[in-house]
């Protein structure tokens, strides 16, 4: 006989939603029966909450699903496995045995609990990503976080500041604690993000094709009787209710949320990340198959179900066998809380003793944390059941399938009217002071003081690290020269003038970084950040940023094979990030993007290196400063015209920067971008602090047709290259043969100055020194008092 | 890992460390063999062991404090043994929170704890700072640093919350000093030990970055020497005469593969 069922058949509305409420569900009315009619019968609370995580936005991309299917490209030849699991997995190197190396990338949101608790939210999402990684057999080597906060001189500054210093802190204390190097992120302040920032996270790892683990009952569990072990911390309520609070926007409900988010703990999860390694190990020597999951949303009954749905079977959980925290939590809350630090293992019945004995004795887990441990909580049935017991009383009893069933919404979508002017340039400003001010603005200036709060040289695979180049490198093959590139991206500013263009030039920006240091961009991921999906203007801006990042992943394709898109192969999607006032954040994809490096020892700095070699700018600065630095920092405004991606441009461009490298030319490159040809030289000849070389631009040499400000603001995607003298006649066939367009600037100097002229006027100049000093200092009171 | 531990340097992983595998990376480079113990094995397997490397990380989760609950821990007891008969024992970053907090260093009172690592005082900034320093090795006895010419300069990356060798008893300082006992100090590229931040990147007392035992076969360290191993290591922006060589390296992967300026403290476990 089921257990605590409730009554909708038959029941009116109003009764049906004062149930739904009193049991803290988010579901509809609708959506309740139309799980009394897949059921055919009333459903029991339990499975009432299995479904309300499951339904979610955040588990079940209702709104989204279709959109990602129709619009984004998933699969290429390197592709091992796309999005569906826990993680994507992508080929890049051969093995010496004839195996593959394949990195592993998961990328996250985490925002509406980093709105709430920032320490705690950020560290649960380095905590969550990590897992997605590590349950596919790989261990991890990097994370990357990509971060959106208000503005810190508004109206809601001191929050701003607050949220800001507690995310970083999160991410510090979780990541240098489970020692796992930071390789990069971005941060961008606006305005859009005060009531609702946005914590994406990003985390790779590397395994072997033949050791990857699938996160699904084996097929052998056909022969072979399979336990069910869960493993980690005590279940307790925390984060009872996470992925639906993450569905659901923050209206003013903050501390009534506290409760959802989860409670970090990088120590447990380090002593079971090596406990995990011996397990596997064991396996490997018994030759036994097991199936592994990480518990994220939804806790213990989204990865029982799932884990049996992927395998074709059927599971039987018993609840009084899972090891609980102290308290009393009724059944639907030990199934659904989403408590840190655990794992589910599918493992077959002669092996179970042992796995339990290296968590419980050879880890000490109950020993080192109260109430820890290794616990067989239920077994693999052939028969394709979902089924709950709590105190011998069935409290979920349904068919598998029945309870992984999706849901799909079809949303409306409305353009937004919009209405962007460009501003009228006033030629009496400045240049020498609107360039500083633009340094010293938080987006463009240093972020220093954050990437030393991150250990970034832990596992010493570390070759460029963050702000050294536009991405962060690491030699994951120790004697191998074979190096991966990473980089995460996405101006919301574009977006907001035309989020088509905002998707579309993430995905051009984040390419163009890794190919800045010599990498072929080999596959991305994405994390879509946007308002309420009911909205149908915002719901509009989603699907035109997916329709932005499919046209560039398929315009740009890779490089490596003729005809192939650049695959998506993992995401997520994050609906519902809007505050009290209703008002939807930026649309805001963000891309991760990995490059492969044949030879990582060719990866430069962006620092120049040396007196007398030749700089040259490759692309094409056009007259499209919409969302520019520029624009908003100095004539406070968006502007019009947004620049607008061209993907054959891109992709010729990223391939003369690859060849480039692979001759061993490159001394040093970097991407222009956000702040433009200036900004890109200025960051160049600071190098991180202590530059000491110089360079003077005459503008009046280069034929742009483009004012002066224009020329050096403009963000239309381009490169700056340090290349040694003498090899003009070389570059520019390179550059010929690749259809790109090429402009020699001139040689540096030993004055670290950096000069602008024009037919042979002086426009303005500045000493490195005050450079820096605006660089350096432009985020002191964000983050901490300094700049070091 | 392993089955014995003779003749190889036995790496203790206390639960919460984190740095096990470069270590053990770091002595294979230079032909030694490592293993891996897990601190509730048999402390008995350590007796025939090259020698004990206590690795970074965050053992015990640093509860109480930073390394006090893993210097109680019984495997402690027989690392003191074993270096009080002369067995080699570095400590890296936590593991010198360890060696201190267990009181082997400085160990010139039997069993008295002289020392601390506190939190680090910075300019402008608090908490954890990971950042690429140079170190000046000094002259003293330490076995750990017997491959470097007093005076030499190395860069090597600190990670560290609480670094900053402090003591109450001025005393303490000056035995230490008397006894040729300060290994390591933080200076600037070209060797000038400077007590500023961040060439002092902790605020260490006298830019103190490592102390051995007065016998010189232990060695606590901030420092962590296992990520400075191998060339392709360094930042290519770095100071200094080891940041040039980092740069003239770059697209010979063959060199960049070579000697990197902490690869010295592990040969130092080989040969005479």
């Amino acid at each position: 006989m089921l257990q605590g069922t409730v009554s909708i058949e038959g029941q009116a509305d109003d009764l049906v939603a004062g149930d739904l409420t009193r049991h803290g569900l988010n579901l509809t009315v609708a959506e309740a029966r139309r799980i009394t009619e897949l059921l055919g019968r009333d459903p029991t609370v339990v499975e009432l909450t299995i479904f309300n995580t499951m339904w979610s936005e955040h588990c079940s991309y209702k709104s989204s699903r279709k959109i990602l299917r129709e619009l984004l490209p998933t699969d290429a030849p390197n592709v091992v496995l796309g999005p569906g699991e826990d993680a994507g997995i992508v080929r890049f190197a051969e093995a010496e045995d004839g195996d593959w190396y394949c990195f592993v990338i998961a990328h996250e949101s985490h925002n509406h609990p980093s709105q709430v608790l920032p320490v705690e939210g950020a560290a649960t999402g380095i905590g969550g990503i990590v897992r997605d990684v590590y349950c596919m057999g790989a261990d991890v080597v990097g994370v990357l976080d990509p971060l959106r906060f208000g503005d810190p001189a508004g109206p809601s500054g001191p929050q701003v500041i607050s949220i800001a210093r507690g995310v970083v802190e999160g991410i510090a204390q979780y990541g240098n604690a489970l020692g796992v190097p930071n390789l990069g992120g971005d941060i961008v302040f606006d305005g859009g993000y005060d009531e609702n920032c946005l914590v994406n996270v990003v985390a790779v790892g590397v395994v072997k094709e033949s050791q990857i683990l699938r996160s699904r009952v084996p097929p052998q569990a056909e022969d072979t009787p399979y336990r069910l072990i869960l493993v980690g911390k005590p279940t307790d309520d925390s984060g009872f209710g996470g992925a639906a609070f993450a569905s659901e926007d923050l209206a003013g409900e903050e501390e009534a949320n506290r409760g959802a988010v989860q409670v970090p703990d990088p120590f447990l999860k380090r002593v079971l990340t090596e406990a995990n390694k011996r397990v596997l190990e064991l396996a490997r020597r018994r030759g036994a198959t097991i199936g592994f999951k990480d518990l994220g949303a939804g806790g213990i009954s989204c990865v029982t179900s799932e884990m049996a749905h992927a395998g074709g079977f059927g599971v039987r959980i018993d609840l009084d066998r899972v090891n609980l925290a102290p308290g009393h939590f009724p059944p639907a809350v030990i199934s659904c809380s989403e408590t840190q630090e655990r794992y589910c293992l599918a493992v077959p019945g002669e092996i179970v003793d042992e796995v339990l004995a290296i968590y419980n004795d050879d880890f000490e887990l109950p020993h080192l944390y109260h109430g820890a441990g290794a616990f067989v909580i239920g077994e693999v049935t052939r028969e394709t059941n979902y089924r709950i017991e709590s105190k011998g009383e069935v409290v979920c009893d349904a068919p598998v399938d029945v309870i992984t069933t999706g849901i799909s919404y079809e949303r409306a979508r409305q353009p937004r009217r919009l209405l962007f002017e460009e501003p009228e340039l006033d030629p009496g400003r400045s240049l020498h002071d609107d360039f500083l001010a633009m340094l010293a603005s938080p987006n463009l200036a240093s972020k220093n003081y954050v990437y030393k709060r991150y250990d970034s040289e832990v596992q010493g695979r570390a070759v460029l690290r963050p702000g050294e180049a536009d991405a962060g490198v690491i030699a994951p093959l120790p004697g191998r020269s074979v190096g991966l590139a990473f980089s995460v991206d996405g101006n919301p500013f574009y977006g907001v003038i035309d989020p088509y263009q905002g998707g579309a030039l993430a995905v051009c920006e984040a390419a163009r970084n890794v190919a800045a240091v010599g990498a072929v961009p080999a596959t991305i991921t994405d994390c879509l950040n946007y308002g309420n999906p009911e909205v149908e203007e915002v719901f509009w801006e989603f699907a035109e940023g997916v329709r932005g990042i499919g046209d560039a992943c398929r315009g740009i394709g890779l490089i490596t094979h003729e005809g192939s898109p650049i695959p998506v192969v993992s995401g997520n999607v994050s609906f519902y990030n809007q505050g009290e006032s209703g008002k939807a954040i930026p649309p805001s994809p963000i891309i991760a993007c990995v490059g492969i490096v044949e030879d990582y020892s060719k990866c430069r700095s962006i620092r120049w290196k040396d007196e007398g070699d030749t700089l040259y700018l490759i692309g094409e600065p056009l007259d499209e400063l919409g969302g520019s630095e520029y624009y908003r920092t100095i004539y406070r405004t968006f502007g019009a015209n947004v620049p607008q991606a061209d993907f054959i441009r891109q992709r010729r461009l990223i391939k003369a920067v690859v060849e480039m490298h692979s001759l061993g030319w490159v001394l040093a490159c970097h991407d222009v971008g956000q702040g433009g040809l200036l900004t890109t030289l200025a960051e160049m000849a600071m190098g991180g602090g202590g530059g000491e070389l110089g360079f003077t631009l005459e503008l009046g040499e280069i034929p742009s047709g483009l004012p002066p400000e224009k020329f050096l603001f403009s963000e239309s995607g381009a490169f700056v290259l340090e290349l040694p003298p003498g090899l003009e006649r070389e570059v520019l066939a390179l550059c010929t043969r690749n259809g790109v367009k090429l402009y020699k600037l001139g040689s540096l100097v030993s004055h670290p100055r950096l000069e602008v002229l024009s037919g042979g006027s002086r426009c303005a100049v500045w000493g490195l020194d005050e450079l820096e000093r605006a660089f350096l200092g432009g985020c002191r009171g964000i983050f901490g008092l300094g700049e070091v | 890992m392993t089955e014995t531990f003779a003749g190889k340097v036995a790496i203790v992983q206390f639960p919460g460390v984190n740095c096990e595998y470069e270590t053990a990376a770091a002595v294979e480079a230079v032909g030694a063999e490592a293993g891996l113990f897990r601190w509730n094995e048999d402390p008995g397997r350590l007796e025939d062991s090259l020698a004990i490397i206590l690795p970074g990380g965050f053992s015990y989760q640093d509860r109480i404090r930073a390394g006090v609950v893993a210097a109680k821990d019984r495997v402690m007891d027989k690392v003191a043994e074993l270096a009080l008969a002369g067995r080699p024992v570095l400590g890296v970053c936590n593991g010198a929170q360890v060696l201190v907090e267990s009181g082997m260093i400085p160990g010139i009172h039997w069993e008295r704890i002289d020392l601390a690592l506190a939190p680090n005082i910075m300019t402008d900034r608090e908490g954890y700072f990971c950042t690429w320093v140079h170190l000046r090795c000094e002259e003293s006895g330490c076995v750990w640093t017997r491959r470097f010419s007093i005076g030499s300069v190395l860069p090597v990356p600190v990670a560290h919350a609480e670094g900053r060798f402090v003591t109450e008893d001025a005393g303490v300082l000056a035995d230490m000093r008397d006894n040729n006992q300060i290994v390591l100090r933080y200076c600037d590229s070209g060797g000038t030990v400077e007590d500023v931040f961040p060439v002092n990147p902790n605020g260490s007392v006298e830019n103190i970055a490592g102390i051995c035992n007065k016998e010189g076969n232990v060695l606590a360290m901030m420092p962590h020497p296992e990520r400075a191993t191998w060339l392709r290591q360094i930042p290519e922006d770095l100071a200094g005469a080891w940041g040039r060589k980092r740069r003239l390296a770059a697209g010979r992967a063959d060199t960049m593969e070579g000697e990197g300026p902490g690869r010295a403290f592990f040969t130092s476990l080989i040969g005479t």
